[in-house]
């Protein structure tokens, strides 16, 4: 897997020894097993028609991939925090503010579809710098800083939209959106991909690369790996911390604008509850809470497993109720997976 | 098995269809079943995607669903619950199109985001009939049916008991509503004020909102009794702001008639806290399940070629003369 990296890329600074423990192995490649595991648990278990098995269906394919791109997208922002130990909780209310920003620069501000987009995409990423600058200056725990920057989002996003939803629609002229924006909530290539999974998969792999192959990308590693030992070694952390929040701003205002195009629709109330399925998603791609260790490709295998885990659930007709249960059970395995790794590579904790 | 089914549904129809096509014989054509593969004796599965389980009228929605389809056999009910988010609702939508559910329920959590999804069903040949919320367009085109409660229609009804029965002397009252700006919440309020207009001896003195949640509520009614000592009629939009509302009366120690929205059953709901004297009335805001599965009945049973575009299910208003005799049904 060329697009893994664990914490032995992080430079200068993170020294953990490089074991060949089977144990790290399946832990690096966990979330590819896990989705390998649930592809091969959904053909089993999938209904059948006419001997063809639904679960492999390419409209159920693409449902799955479409269902997870918007907390996709914001997961590969959030892996990026949190390979710096850092965390962010205000990425839905900022998808939630984005799409009202979106639908009502459209409809009610008549601007074009480019300078909404730009408009939007800024947004964002002020919004996450300014988190970041103030968890930084301050020296307070992002958590705090993160969770007021969620109610200010949620805030805004009731002010701008006047306590209203704002509908999109689209044709020329006043209070009209351009009919191409509407192409978000459609699919290419002879109607089988959509293009929101396309969003998704092009802004992962850009952070891939960037991640991967860049020298900011050593520095996210620097940063989480060992903070003082980074900054001795003249990394420049604050503006590192600032920019990975100023990432997740991003991410999270693009997600906004694939929501406002795929359900022509903006409301203050959306994205409730997506900063917790990003996480999750990108925990059981093993990246590490406490920061220094991650993988891109391990975020997106798991965001795409927690979409195939409750589509297999649902085709079967299993109760939302288990599988809830299913993904809590999923996430503790991924977290004990990590924890005994660590201990075995004598780093504790 | 599937296939032998298939087939003898398929022999069905055509001789179903042969007979409907001799009935209408000299018509100009002859109108098609809404499901072409439906059948006396046939299983059929319908998907109901509900827009939000944890919210306890929904649940309540859910089990009279799954109660209507145990008396009909041939019938399988699957329900996936939307969790209060579009995209979530729009994907099991989208899963029960693959699944080829034979007729789908829905309740929309939010009307366009989910009109697309509704689209994708009907294209698919799947009837759409929408309970208690609906999604753009009309119903008969773009979806087939619209089933639910008039929410301005049962705060009428509130207004007018208040007008009559509760307060012929006139006085004050005060109403807690739900969440500002949503559809239900705005319809419901303004429902209450055109119905208490028929006594000009009541006063509205007090309006907040509680969000459709008990502690909300009883946060809200307790400053309004702070302001207004005399209320003597509160209208809470929903049972559940009804149940934080008297909590607030009691620690205050007023006696205010209190009448809640919904009229759920069991024992945290508005029609035994009228069956105890705890509220004064509470006025049923129909599932319209019953219903719903009646016209499943008749488009995949009977092979309707129409069905009533739009339902409206009448409220009953559960006062303690009959809250007793409620509480078991």
């Amino acid at each position: 897997m060329s697009g893994e990296k664990v914490s032995e890329a992080g430079g200068p600074v993170a020294a953990a020894p490089v074991h060949r423990d089977p144990l790290a192995l399946v832990v690096r490649f966990q979330s590819l097993i896990g989705l390998v595991v649930v592809a091969i648990g959904g053909i089993i278990f999938s209904p059948r028609r006419h001997g063809q098995i639904l679960f492999l269906d390419p409209d159920n394919i693409a449902n799955i991939v479409r269902a997870v791109s918007e907390t996709g997208i914001i997961a590969i922002g959030m892996t990026f925090v949190i390979i710096t130990a850092g965390i962010d909780l205000s990425v839905g209310a900022v998808l939630g503010l984005s799409s009202v920003v979106t639908a009502s620069m459209m409809i009610s501000g008549g601007f074009g579809l480019i300078p909404t987009i730009l408009a939007v995409l800024v947004m964002g990423i002020v919004f996450g710098a300014i988190q970041g600058t103030i968890s930084t200056r301050f020296r307070l725990e992002p958590f705090i800083v993160t969770l007021a920057g969620l109610q200010a989002a949620r805030g805004l996003a009731l002010v701008v939209s006047g306590n209203q939803y704002i509908n999109i629609s689209y044709g020329e002229g006043p209070g009209l959106a351009p009919p191409v924006f509407a192409v978000l909530g459609e699919r290419l290539f002879n109607n089988t991909v959509p293009v929101a999974t396309i969003v998704f998969i092009v802004f992962a792999a850009i952070a891939t690369i960037v991640l991967n192959t860049t020298r900011f990308g050593r520095y996210v590693f620097a940063v989480g790996g060992n903070e003082r030992a980074a900054r001795i070694s003249g990394v420049p952390v604050s503006m590192v911390k600032i920019s990975v929040y100023a990432i997740t701003g991003f991410a999270a205002a693009l997600a906004g604008i694939v929501h406002a195009g795929q359900f022509n629709f903006g409301s203050a109330n959306d994205g409730m509850g997506y900063e917790l399925t990003a996480i999750a998603a990108v925990v059981i791609g093993g990246t590490s809470l406490f920061g220094g260790a991650g993988s891109m490709v391990g975020t997106v295998a798991g965001t795409i497993m927690l979409g195939a885990l409750a589509n297999i659930l649902q085709l079967n007709n299993i109760t939302p109720a288990m599988q809830l249960l299913a993904t809590a059970a999923i996430i503790v395995l991924a977290a004990v997976l990590q924890s005994l790794v660590r201990r075995r590579e004598g780093l504790g904790r | 098995m599937i296939t032998m089914r298939q087939a003898t549904r398929r022999a069905l129809n055509a001789a179903l269809l042969a007979g409907a096509g001799l009935c209408v014989a000299g018509t100009a054509q002859a109108a098609e079943p809404l499901v072409k593969a439906c059948a006396k004796d046939g299983q059929f599965v319908i998907g109901f995607s509900q827009a939000n389980n944890a919210e306890p009228y929904r649940q309540h929605v859910n089990d009279e669903l799954e109660a209507a389809v145990k008396e009909v056999p041939g019938f399988t009910l699957q329900i996936a619950d939307g969790a209060g988010n579009v995209n979530t609702q729009t994907s099991q939508v989208d899963n029960f199109i693959t699944q080829k559910v034979d007729l789908l329920l829905i309740s929309p959590f939010e009307a366009a985001p989910l009109t697309p999804a509704v689209k994708r069903a009907m294209d698919a040949g799947i009837p759409v009939i929408e309970l208690d919320r609906k999604t753009v367009g009309d119903p008969g085109k773009d979806y087939t049916a619209f089933i639910g409660g008039d929410n301005y229609k049962i705060a009428l009804e509130a207004g007018k008991y208040t007008a009559k029965t509760l307060m012929p002397d006139g006085g004050e009252a005060a109403v807690l509503e739900g969440l500002p700006s949503s559809t239900p919440a705005v319809e419901r309020l303004n429902g209450f004020k055109d119905g208490v207009k028929e006594n000009t001896k009541i006063q509205v003195v007090a309006e907040q909102a509680a969000d459709w949640v008990p502690d909300k509520a009883q946060t809200a009614f307790s400053a309004m009794l702070q302001a207004h000592p005399d209320i003597k009629v509160l209208y809470a939009s929903n049972d559940m702001m009804a149940a934080g509302a008297l909590l607030a009366a009691k620690g205050a120690g007023k006696d205010v008639k209190i009448i809640g929205t919904d009229g759920l059953p069991g024992p945290a709901g508005g029609i035994e806290a009228v069956a105890k004297g705890d509220w004064a009335a509470t006025f049923t805001y129909p599932t319209g399940a019953k219903e719903a599965i009646e016209m499943s009945k008749k488009i995949l049973l009977d092979c309707a070629t129409s069905v009533d575009k739009t339902v409206t299910v009448d409220t009953t208003a559960i006062t303690p003369e009959n809250a007793k005799q409620m509480m078991g049904k």
